[in-house]
C-alpha cells in the first residue's frame, strides 16, 4: 500500500514541519518606536551575576520601578555554563526576556534573525554617551545598525610569577613586553627548568592573532584572513615555544579556568587575568601571591584586547519604551560607575574612565591594576570578530592544535582554519 | 531463565537468608584463607569506588590557608572547617534549590513508578493487538540520543505552555522508556497462576493488578524509584533550558553558579559536589533494602 | 537475602510453565483497558521523545539553523558527512568506546558480582557502597576525576612519590580517551554488578554441587557452570553497555574540553552533534543528520548483539 503510505508520511510532514519551522524569521511584536509612555513588566536576564550582585541588581530594579510608575522589572539570571544554549532556546522558541545581557558573539545570530532592535532607531539619541568604540562593538558587518548597549567593559594586565622568573635567571622586574621577548623569556623558562615550568598555559586564540598583528577579517565581514604572514608567523612560534615545553603539556585542551589553575599552582609561570583575580591569589595561593608580578598584556599593536558586554533590546518586547529606558538606565553613567565600584569591571560611557576612581593611586596593588587598565582601555580594541562563532573558535583550536603537534604546517593549518569558518559563515548565515 | 522453572527448588528452602552467617549461598562453609582474601579484595574495589568520594569530601573541608596542592597529598585537613560549606550557602540560595529539586525529583518517582508500572503490566501481561508495536516504542525511545531533541522538546513544552515550570522539568522524563521496560520484565517474571486463580475468583483487571500483581513487585518499584529520583536530581541541560526564573531553579542549576563563579577554588567546588551527592547517597542507604530485594526479582535482568 | 523475597513471592507447589491458556482466555474479557493502561506511558514516550526526534529526522534532511528555518536540501547534509574529518574522527572515538569499555563492562561487574554474592559479615554495606559512583551525577563524577587526574592531582601525586613520574591523563590524545573510559567502568561497575546479582541468584545450586563432585575447581566451575547460566545476562550487559559506549558524551566533554581534547582528536560522535547543533549559531539540520548516524548504529548495535546471542541458541 504504497500510496497510503505516502499520505501518512504527508500528513505527518504537514504536522512536523510547522513546529520546526516555527520561532524564525521575523514579523510581529514590538515597533522599534521608544517614545512612548515609560510602562509595563518587562523582563531582565543577566549573566552569572546573581552570585555576586544580587544587592546592587536589587536597589537598581528598584530605583527604576520607583523613577517610572507602572513599570515592573522582573530580574533572572543564568548561570555562566549554557548561556547560548539558554538565549538558543528562548530564542527559538520566541521566550526571549526583554531586555538581554548580551556579548558581541550572541547578538550577531540574534540581530541576523531580527531578534535584536535597531538601537541607533529606538535609542540614537544616547549614542553620544558612550564611548564610540564601545557603542560601535555591537554592530554586526554585512548589517546596519546596532544591537545592543555597551555595558561593562573589561581588560587585564599580564601576570607573572616572579620567583619562576628569578630561578630561570631571568630578571624579575624586566617581564617581556614583546612578543619577540615573551618567546625568548619562555624558552629560557623551559631550559632553566629542565622543561618542567612552562611560561605559557594557553593555545593562540583569534583575539592572540589580533594583537600580534594579523588582520582577521575582511572589511565587508564576508571571509577570514588570518592565515595572512603575520598569522603564520605567530603559530610557528608557537609551534617552535612547544617544542621547546615553553607550552604547559595540557594547553592543547585548557579552558581559561583551567590554564588560571596551572598558574595558581605555579606550573606555569604567566597568565592573562583581571583585577578580580588578585584577591583570588590571595586567598588560594598565598605564595604565590608574594611573587606576583604585574605588567601590560603583550601586543604588538599598540592596542589590548577588551571584552565588552551589552545590553540589547528583544525586538519583539511588548512594551518597548520601557524596555529600552531600562535597558538604558542599566548601562548609564551613573550606574556603570556604581556598578564598576563593586566589581573589577570597567565603564564604556564617555568620560567614566577619567573619574578619579580610575586614575589616583592610593598605593594597592589592586589599584594599580585597575589604573594601567583603565588607561589601557582608552585604546583598547575588540579583537574578536563579532560573527566569530562557538563553532569556528573550535575550528580554530583544533587546527592549531594540529599545527603544534605537527601534524600539519602553521601555514595550512591557519588556510584550513580559514576555509572552515568562511564556510561556517555560510552555513550560519 | 524461567523463573517458575525453578520454584520448587526454591520454594522448599525458605528459611535460606536465616542461615549462619559464614556460609555462601549454597549453605557450604566459607574457609578462612578464602574469607581474608574476599575482604582484602573488598576493601580494595572498596577504595577505588569510594576513595574518590572521600578525597572530595576531604577537600572540602580544608581551609583556605590548607595547600590542597601539596604532593605527597595530605589525605586529612589538618584544620577541619565547615567554611566553604558557609560560603556555598552564603552564595546561592541552596535550601530553596534543594526544596526545588526535591518537588522534582518526588514528582518523578510518583509518576514514574504509576506509570511505567501500568504500562509495564500492560506490556507483560495483557494480549491485545499492537502490543509489540507499543513494546516497540518504548525499545526505540530508549537508543534515541538526548543530545540531539532537546530543543525539539523546548519547542514542544513551550507550545504546551509549560515552559518555566517545574511540571515542564518532570515532563519529559515522567514515565522513563527504561523503568517501563524494567516493569515490565518484573510483571513477566510473575508466575501466571495466581492471577488465574483470581481471574477465576472474578477479579477484573484493575483488582488482580492493584492486589496482585502490584504487591508482588515492590523491589522493582524501588529499583525504579530510585532510577527515577536520581535521574531527576543529577539533570542539568534541561532544567537549565527549561526554567528562566531563578526562584525555579534546581540544585544542579545552582551550584552551576559555583562553577562559574569559583572555577578556581577547588574547595568549594568540592564542597558544591558533596551537597549534591549526599541527599542521593543517604536516600540510597535507606532504601537499598528494597532496591537489593527488586534485583532480587530479576527486575533488571534480560 | 535476594532469594528468599523471590522464594515468598512463589507458590510453594511444583509450578508449571505458563501456558497459553489463561491467557486468552484474559484477552476475551479485555478491550480498551490494555490501552488505558498503556497510554500515559504512550503519551509521554510520544509527545515528549518520539515527537521531537521525528521532527530531528525531517530536520536532517533541512540546512535549518538554529534561528534560521530550513530549506529541503536532500542528502547534501548526508554527502557533507563523507568529507567531514571531524565525522569520521567521531565515529572512530565512538567505536573505540563501544570496543574498550564493552568488554570490561561485561566482565569486571561480573566479577564484582561473585564477590560480593555470598553472605559475609558487612556485605550488605559493600554491596552498597559499591553503588555509589552509579548514585552520583556524571557532571559531579567529572568534576571528581578531573581533580583525581590532573597533573597535579592525587593520582599524579601518589605516582610521583611512588617514583612512577608524572604521568599525561588529560593532556595525551589516547590517555584521554582510555581515563575517560576507565570513568565510565567505574561508574558503571556497581549498576551491572547488580544486574549480575539479580541473574547469578538464578543458577541452580544443583548444577554447582555436580561440577564440584566431578571435581571441578572454582575456576574450572566459573566457566563451566556459571557462564553458560547466565549467557543471557551477560548478552543483556553487552548490548546496554554498547549502545550507551556508542552515545558517549559527558565523560569525554568533562575530561577532554568541549573541544574534545588536543586538536578535537577526542570528539565523540554525540560530541560533535552538540557541537554543531547547539548554541545560536547552530546547524540544527547538520546535526540531526549526526544524530541519525547515532540512531542507526545503535540500532544496528543492540541486533548483533541479540543476533549473536541468538546463533548462540542455536
Amino acid at each position: 500500500m504504497p500510496i497510503s503510505r505516502r499520505a501518512l508520511a504527508a500528513a505527518v510532514t504537514a504536522l512536523v514541519l510547522p513546529l520546526s519551522a516555527c520561532g524564525s524569521g521575523g514579523g510581529g511584536g514590538g515597533s522599534t518606536d521608544a517614545s512612548g509612555k515609560v510602562e509595563g513588566d518587562i523582563t531582565f536576564q543577566t549573566w552569572n551575576l546573581r552570585a555576586n550582585f544580587k544587592d546592587y541588581f536589587d536597589g537598581l530594579i528598584g530605583d527604576f520601578e520607583k523613577k517610572y510608575p507602572g513599570t515592573h522589572v522582573k530580574w533572572v539570571d543564568q548561570p555562566a555554563e549554557g548561556y547560548a544554549d539558554k538565549i538558543s532556546a528562548d530564542a527559538a522558541g520566541g521566550t526571549l526576556p526583554d531586555v538581554v545581557n548580551v556579548s558581541p558573539d550572541l547578538v550577531a545570530p540574534l540581530a541576523k534573525a531580527g531578534l535584536a532592535m535597531d538601537l541607533d532607531k529606538a535609542a540614537g539619541k544616547y549614542k553620544g554617551e558612550y564611548l564610540a568604540g564601545a557603542w560601535a562593538s555591537h554592530q554586526v558587518p554585512g548589517m546596519s545598525g546596532t544591537y545592543a548597549f555597551p555595558w561593562y567593559l573589561n581588560t587585564g594586565p599580564m601576570f607573572y610569577n616572579k620567583a619562576l622568573f628569578k630561578k630561570a635567571g631571568l630578571d624579575p622586574e624586566q617581564p617581556p613586553k614583546t612578543y619577540d621577548q615573551l618567546f625568548t623569556d619562555a624558552v629560557r623558562m623551559a631550559r632553566m627548568s629542565g622543561g618542567k615550568v612552562a611560561t605559557l598555559a594557553n593555545i593562540p586564540t583569534i583575539e592572540d592573532f589580533g594583537r600580534y598583528g594579523a588582520s582577521l577579517m575582511n572589511k565587508d565581514g564576508t571571509g577570514f584572513t588570518f592565515n595572512d604572514a603575520k598569522g603564520v608567523e605567530l603559530l610557528t612560534k608557537y609551534k617552535e615555544l612547544y617544542d621547546a615545553k615553553g607550552l604547559d603539556a595540557q594547553a592543547l585542551n585548557a579552558t581559561p579556568e583551567s590554564a588560571g589553575k596551572e598558574f595558581l599552582t605555579q606550573a606555569v609561570a604567566m597568565n592573562p587575568g583581571s583585577a578580580l583575580d588578585l584577591d583570588n591569589f590571595k586567598k588560594q595561593a598565598p605564595s604565590l601571591y608574594k611573587n606576583i608580578g604585574i605588567t601590560d598584556q603583550i601586543t604588538n599593536t599598540g592596542h589590548v584586547n577588551m571584552y565588552v558586554m551589552g545590553v540589547m533590546v528583544n525586538s519583539r518586547t511588548k512594551h518597548t519604551p520601557a524596555a529600552v529606558a531600562f535597558a538604558h538606565y542599566v548601562t548609564d553613567a551613573e550606574h556603570q560607575m556604581s556598578f564598576a565600584k563593586k566589581v573589577a569591571i570597567f565603564p564604556s560611557t564617555a568620560g567614566s574612565l577619567d573619574d578619579p576612581y580610575f586614575t589616583k593611586e592610593d598605593g594597592t596593588d589592586e589599584t594599580r591594576v585597575r589604573i594601567a587598565a583603565a588607561k589601557s582601555l582608552k585604546n583598547a580594541v575588540n579583537y574578536t570578530p563579532v560573527l566569530f562563532s562557538d563553532q569556528m573558535k573550535t575550528a580554530l583550536r583544533n587546527e592549531v592544535g594540529k599545527a603544534l603537534q605537527g601534524k600539519q604546517s602553521p601555514k595550512a593549518a591557519l588556510d584550513n582554519a580559514v576555509t572552515a569558518c568562511d564556510r561556517l559563515l555560510k552555513q550560519q548565515g | 531463565m524461567n523463573v517458575a522453572e525453578k520454584a520448587p527448588e526454591t520454594g522448599t528452602r525458605p528459611a535460606r537468608a536465616r542461615a549462619p552467617r559464614f556460609t555462601d549461598e549454597h549453605g557450604r562453609r566459607v574457609r578462612g584463607w578464602e574469607l581474608v582474601l574476599r575482604y582484602v579484595l573488598l576493601i580494595a574495589v572498596l577504595a577505588l569506588t569510594v576513595g574518590p568520594f572521600v578525597w572530595q569530601l576531604s577537600t572540602s573541608f580544608k581551609g583556605p590557608t590548607e595547600d590542597i596542592f601539596s604532593s605527597p597529598p595530605k589525605f586529612l585537613p589538618s584544620h577541619p572547617t565547615l567554611h566553604n560549606y558557609e560560603r556555598v550557602s552564603e552564595t546561592i540560595p541552596v535550601w530553596d534549590y534543594a526544596l526545588n529539586s526535591l518537588k522534582v525529583a518526588a514528582a518523578n518517582v510518583v509518576t514514574n513508578c504509576v506509570g511505567s508500572a501500568l504500562a509495564g503490566y500492560a506490556l507483560a501481561r495483557l494480549r491485545y493487538r499492537g502490543r509489540r508495536v507499543a513494546a516497540l516504542v518504548f525499545v526505540l525511545a530508549m537508543l534515541v540520543p538526548a543530545e540531539g531533541i532537546i530543543i525539539a522538546q523546548f519547542t514542544t513544552m513551550r507550545e504546551l505552555g509549560l515552559n518555566n515550570t517545574l511540571i515542564g522539568v518532570v515532563l519529559p522524563g515522567s514515565i522513563g522508556a527504561m523503568n517501563v521496560l524494567l516493569m515490565r520484565n518484573a510483571f513477566l517474571n510473575l508466575p501466571y497462576e495466581i492471577e488465574e486463580a483470581a481471574y477465576v475468583d472474578g477479579a477484573n483487571v484493575w483488582q488482580r493488578f492493584l492486589r496482585i500483581a502490584l504487591p508482588s513487585v515492590k523491589g522493582t518499584l524501588a529499583v525504579v524509584a530510585i532510577f527515577a529520583f536520581m535521574g531527576a536530581w543529577d539533570d542539568f541541560l534541561w532544567p537549565l533550558i527549561v526554567l528562566s526564573d531563578p526562584s525555579r531553579f534546581t540544585l544542579t542549576i545552582g551550584l552551576n553558579y559555583l562553577h562559574g563563579t569559583f572555577a578556581n577554588d577547588e574547595r568549594l567546588v568540592a564542597a558544591g559536589t558533596i551537597i549534591a551527592v549526599a541527599p542521593l547517597i543517604a536516600l540510597f542507604a535507606c532504601l537499598q533494602r528494597y532496591f537489593f530485594r527488586g534485583v532480587g526479582e530479576g527486575a533488571v535482568k534480560g | 537475602m535476594a532469594t528468599s523475597t523471590v522464594s515468598r513471592t512463589r507458590p510453594s507447589r511444583p509450578a508449571r510453565r505458563p501456558e497459553r491458556r489463561p491467557a486468552i482466555r484474559i484477552r476475551r474479557q479485555l478491550t480498551t483497558s490494555p490501552w488505558l493502561f498503556a497510554a500515559p506511558g504512550l503519551l509521554i514516550t510520544g509527545v515528549f521523545i518520539l515527537y521531537p526526534f521525528v521532527s530531528t529526522v525531517f530536520n536532517a534532511f533541512t540546512d535549518r539553523r538554529t534561528l534560521i528555518p530550513g530549506q529541503f536540501v536532500g542528502l547534501a547534509n548526508f554527502r557533507e558527512l563523507l568529507h567531514d574529518d571531524m565525522f569520521w574522527i567521531g565515529l572512530r572515538n565512538s567505536a573505540l568506546y563501544v570496543v574498550g569499555v564493552v568488554p570490561a563492562l561485561v566482565l569486571l561487574p561480573l566479577l564484582l558480582a561473585l564477590l560480593v554474592q555470598k553472605n559475609i559479615p558487612g556485605i550488605t554495606f559493600f554491596r552498597s557502597a559499591f553503588y555509589t559512583p552509579v548514585v552520583a551525577s556524571i557532571v559531579v563524577v567529572g568534576l571528581i576525576w578531573v581533580w583525581l587526574l590532573d597533573e597535579r592531582g592525587l593520582v599524579n601525586s601518589l605516582l610521583e612519590t611512588i617514583g612512577v613520574g608524572k604521568v599525561g591523563f588529560l593532556s595525551d590524545q589516547w590517555l584521554l580517551l582510555l581515563s575517560a573510559m576507565a570513568v565510565t567502568v567505574w561508574k558503571g561497575l556497581g549498576y551491572y554488578m547488580i544486574i549480575y546479582l539479580a541473574a547469578l541468584a538464578n543458577v541452580p545450586r544443583e548444577l554447582h554441587e555436580a561440577a564440584a563432585v566431578d571435581g571441578a575447581g572454582p575456576v574450572r566451575r566459573f566457566f563451566t557452570v556459571t557462564v553458560p547460566a547466565i549467557r543471557s545476562t551477560m548478552v543483556l550487559v553487552a548490548a546496554l553497555s554498547s549502545v550507551s559506549a556508542f552515545k558517549v558524551f559527558s565523560e569525554v566533554y568533562l575530561l577532554a574540553s568541549p573541544s574534545g581534547g588536543p586538536a578535537g582528536e577526542d570528539t565523540t560522535l554525540v560530541m560533535l552533534v552538540q557541537r554543531t547543533g547547539t548554541g545560536l549559531t547552530g546547524r540544527v539540520g547538520y546535526a540531526s543528520a549526526i544524530s541519525l548516524v547515532v540512531f542507526a548504529v545503535t540500532v544496528v548495535l543492540m541486533l548483533l548483539v541479540l543476533r549473536a546471542d541468538r546463533r548462540e541458541d542455536a
